[in-house]
């Protein structure tokens, strides 16, 4: 069964097909075995203040029996209450504001103790519009629809971006063209302190703009630039210039030379190791923008404004339509810097000729956890995200990985650090039983033969616990083909191959060689 | 007539067509169509109207007046 939603009025209209709704402000039926739930109730709607404060108790009073009687794997997806009309005869009668505030409160509070609980804003969604157009009052007449219906196909669009945003999908890295779009004037001619950042309009707009894009860096986006410029140039101006906030030290990457913007996307895309379709780029070029769409439609290419003092509203725009995630993990806020450190780990690369005294030279730690509360939400940000290094793709949610510890399966992830910095956690691997249900680890560790060492380390585990053997498969996607072979170079014998090319395989442990090299210092706990 | 295929999901759509014998125009498809009756025609139908429209053909009297 598919979404059961708890609801007060007419909102079927606001959700895709498929959904099932609850009777109006009817809790007595919580089916058991929808997928998942979605508590939707709106402030009702009258004038009598103390009557309606004593609704919304009742109504907090319904959302804790409910969430009491939904198991804790189940994701229970619970929208804020918004006051949509209001008569106050007194100008200090702020009762039943309150009251909202006390149950939006509840339910807050409700997804801080629940890890199944996410909160969705829905008062993000209407003050988007004027006040008087939330409720149209013919269709609450005449239907019971606290909404008004013509905001229907605005919601759903809405409601899928907050589904994405709780399942950590997002875009991953923002490429920023320089002239007109980080600073005004063009820097080859208005040099080093003739550009526009900082000061007065419209240098304060672009310095806003910068700030603004450092912090979302800090939640984990990776920021890139690319640019028809002369490189010394801007080392220059990011070296002198006083009033820029993004320097060279926040970009993980950049291209600043005269060669055309889609190749350069691609050398990004190579260089980061970060797939095309997780880039978003903005120039405020529209004839740079329409190329890039052209050569490179998986790329995200909003439209940027054409006066400066618009930036602050294209910004919040662009964080909603392509980065908005609803937590970010300790692994997002260090991503510059991991990217950066890796790219120190390749230049150190080439100053070794043989490749295994590189490795010991790197003193590369790695540490297999067991899942628990702490990494839980990375694991399942890592299956959701990694696309390349991933044997079967399966994308899961904290809430299926503690289902999954639930039925006994053994989730191991894998935090890797060296000399150049910690990596953090970067890769899992789910037992179900003797199968090799998920194997990935994320691409920026890649190169070390840790793939090979973690999978034998964790293959010796499970045979220390008497385990004979273990199956696996591979499953392709457009994007995993490197993995493809994965299996064999490890010693697997394969069992069977589908005709979409998926393949299964078996080891026996007793004879198999999980030996690991020197070079990694793996521990467990 | 597009409207009413797309909105109940139908396969063909001809003048018949009424609330009797179209399977998902029941209240909520009703309120569908209103919405999209009252977008693509830039009318506004009232409550009365709601109520009195029940097939094809009293779908078209009533924009009719309201368009004339």
């Amino acid at each position: 069964m598919s979404y059961f939603v708890f609801r007060n009025n007419t909102v079927e209209s606001f959700f895709p097909k498929g959904y099932v709704f609850s009777g109006y402000d009817d809790i007595s039926v919580i089916p058991e075995n929808a997928s998942a739930y979605v508590w939707f109730y709106q402030a009702t709607l009258g004038f009598d203040q103390s009557a309606l404060e004593n609704t919304l108790r009742g109504y907090r009073e319904k959302f804790s029996f409910v969430l009491g009687r939904i198991g804790p794997d189940k994701p229970f997806y619970v929208l804020t209450m918004e006051e949509l009309y209001a008569v106050p005869f007194t100008e200090d009668d702020k009762r039943v504001r309150r009251a909202i505030g006390e149950y939006n409160d509840c339910l807050w509070d409700a997804g801080r103790t629940h890890t199944n609980v996410k909160v969705l804003d829905f008062s993000a969604f209407i003050r988007r519009y004027p006040n008087d157009e939330a409720v149209d009052w013919k269709f609450y007449f005449v239907s019971q629809m606290g909404i008004n219906p013509r905001l229907a196909k605005d919601f759903r669009v809405w409601w899928d971006r907050k589904l994405e945003s709780v399942a950590l999908k997002r875009k991953k890295c923002l490429v920023l063209d320089l002239d007109n779009t980080l600073w005004g004037g063009v820097l080859g001619e208005d040099g080093v302190s003739g550009i526009r950042i900082g000061g007065d309009y419209p240098g304060k707009a672009f310095r806003f703009f910068q700030e603004a894009l450092l912090e979302l860096s800090r939640t984990g986006v990776i920021l890139a630039v690319c640019s028809k410029n002369n490189e010394a140039d801007v080392l220059e101006a990011w070296g002198k210039n006083p009033y820029l906030v993004l320097r060279k030290e926040h970009f993980s990457a950049y291209r600043i030379n005269w060669t055309d913007k889609a190749s350069n996307l691609r050398e990004l895309a190579e260089e980061l190791n970060i797939g095309l379709d997780s880039f978003v780029f903005v120039d405020d070029n529209p004839a740079e923008r329409e190329i890039v769409r052209q050569m490179l439609p998986m790329v995200s290419v909003p439209e940027f404004p054409r006066q400066p003092y618009e930036l602050p509203l294209f910004f919040k725009k662009m964080v909603e339509d392509y980065f908005t995630v609803y937590t970010v993990t300790e692994e997002d806020r260090k991503k510059t810097e991991q990217y950066k450190a890796n790219a120190a780990r390749v230049r150190a690369q080439q100053a070794f000729t043989d490749f295994g005294s590189y490795l010991e030279s790197l003193d590369i730690r790695m540490s297999l956890e067991e899942a628990d509360d702490f990494n839980i939400p990375r694991i399942a940000q890592m299956t959701q995200k990694t696309n390349q290094f991933n044997l079967t793709t399966r994308r899961y949610t904290d809430s299926d990985i503690r289902r999954f510890l639930s039925e006994g399966w053994k989730i191991w992830c894998l935090r890797v650090s060296d000399r150049f910095g910690d990596s953090g956690i970067t890769g899992c691997i789910f037992f179900d039983g003797t199968t090799i249900d998920t194997f990935l680890l994320s691409c920026r560790i890649l190169g070390k033969g840790i793939e090979t060492a973690f999978l034998k380390y964790a293959l010796a585990l499970l045979r220390e616990q008497g385990v004979v053997s273990v199956e696996a498969c591979y499953v392709p996607t457009a994007k995993n083909s490197q993995v493809s072979g994965f299996y064999e170079r490890c010693g697997f014998s394969l069992k069977a191959e589908e005709p979409g090319g998926a393949k299964r395989y078996s080891l026996a442990l007793q004879d198999a060689d999980l030996k690991t090299d020197k070079y990694y210092h793996i521990t467990s706990r | 007539m597009e409207i009413l295929k797309d909105l109940f999901e139908l396969e063909t759509v001809d003048e018949n067509c009424s609330q009797e014998t179209c399977e998902k125009w029941d209240s909520l498809g009703q309120l569908n169509l209103v919405v999209e009756l009252e977008s693509e025609f830039g009318v506004s139908i009232e409550p009365e109207e709601i109520g009195e429209m029940r097939s094809f053909h009293d779908v078209i009297r009533i924009l009719k007046e309201k368009l004339s």
